[in-house]
């Protein structure tokens, strides 16, 4: 095992775990509203990101490949903070 | 060499065309693909119904356990880290060590299905299915669809343990990725986000 690939896996998973227990701690306290709701889907956008990177190894590949799969990322969490502020922003 | 001849030698080389660059078989590039572009339309239409049924989502979210979707989050990621570890350990060659992380992937796999399972119950229990109202329906479906690929994300990374060639490893553990990927994005949609 490259010790190099070996620990930059773990240090994603590290990464990951934690930013699942922040998501689950800002879900769990009360915190809602556009704020609490962008902090979670940024979480969930930086823990796809690790993943693509580091898990299906992305980041050797050409940029393109890298480029269309953060575009899906981002929009599927863009779009759900932005669908989710419609009837707060409505009040 | 003239172009025409440079042309179908880099296709002899390259069959899949930009599919080739990356890691596993290409084919199950294309399932990937494939398979992020329906969860993707599904997340899409999940958000734009809950915009448009505010009030029932938050009524139907507040019944969801988001502890347990955290804890089978938590599962699916160290999953997903070991069946990476798995591919890094046979590129040295062993395949005992490669085999007991995959070994290990797939029993998280399984503490997914039965907290999932334990959640549906739950919720059957409640007397809330699929057709309680339009946030159950999506709800069952999303997570139904998701559980059947952890289903069988479980079954692929069994045959990539019994033929465990770096090349399939890479392939099997691809789609294992996909499925975890997928859930990340799924988790904070139907559990957590207001």
């Amino acid at each position: 095992m490259t010790q190099t690939a070996a620990r930059q896996v773990t240090r994603a998973w590290g990464l990951l775990v934690l930013l699942t227990l922040l998501s689950l701690g800002a879900g769990g306290s009360g915190w809602t509203g556009l704020a609490a709701n962008g902090l979670i889907l940024a979480a969930a956008f930086a823990k796809g990101r690790w993943m693509l990177m580091d898990f299906l190894k992305l980041r050797g590949v050409p940029a393109g490949w890298r480029a269309l799969f953060l575009c899906w990322l981002a929009l599927v969490t863009v779009i759900p903070w932005a669908t989710a502020a419609l009837p707060l922003l409505r009040g | 060499m003239d172009p025409a001849t440079a042309a179908n030698a880099a296709q002899e080389d390259r069959p899949w065309g930009a599919l080739s660059d990356l890691p596993g078989h290409p084919m199950m590039w294309v399932l990937i693909l494939t398979e992020v572009v329906t969860f993707g339309l599904l997340f899409l239409t999940f958000a734009v119904t809950k915009a448009v049924h505010s009030d029932l989502f938050a009524a139907g979210q507040a019944q969801l356990d988001p502890v347990l979707g955290g804890i089978n989050t938590l599962v699916l990621i160290t999953s997903g880290w070991l069946a990476a570890l798995a591919v890094e350990v046979r590129s040295t060659g062993q395949r005992g060590a490669a085999r007991l992380q995959l070994g290990g992937a797939m029993a998280l796999g399984l503490v997914f299905i039965v907290i999932k399972v334990a959640e549906y119950a739950a919720k059957a229990q409640a007397g809330i299915g699929l057709e309680t109202d339009t946030f159950f329906t999506l709800y069952f479906l999303l997570t139904g669809f998701h559980l059947l690929h952890v289903v069988l994300g479980i079954v692929i990374l069994a045959a990539v343990a019994l033929s465990d060639s770096i090349e399939n490893l890479k392939t099997g553990t691809a789609f294992w990725h996909m499925v975890d990927l997928v859930w990340v994005v799924m988790y904070p949609l139907v559990y957590l986000i207001g």
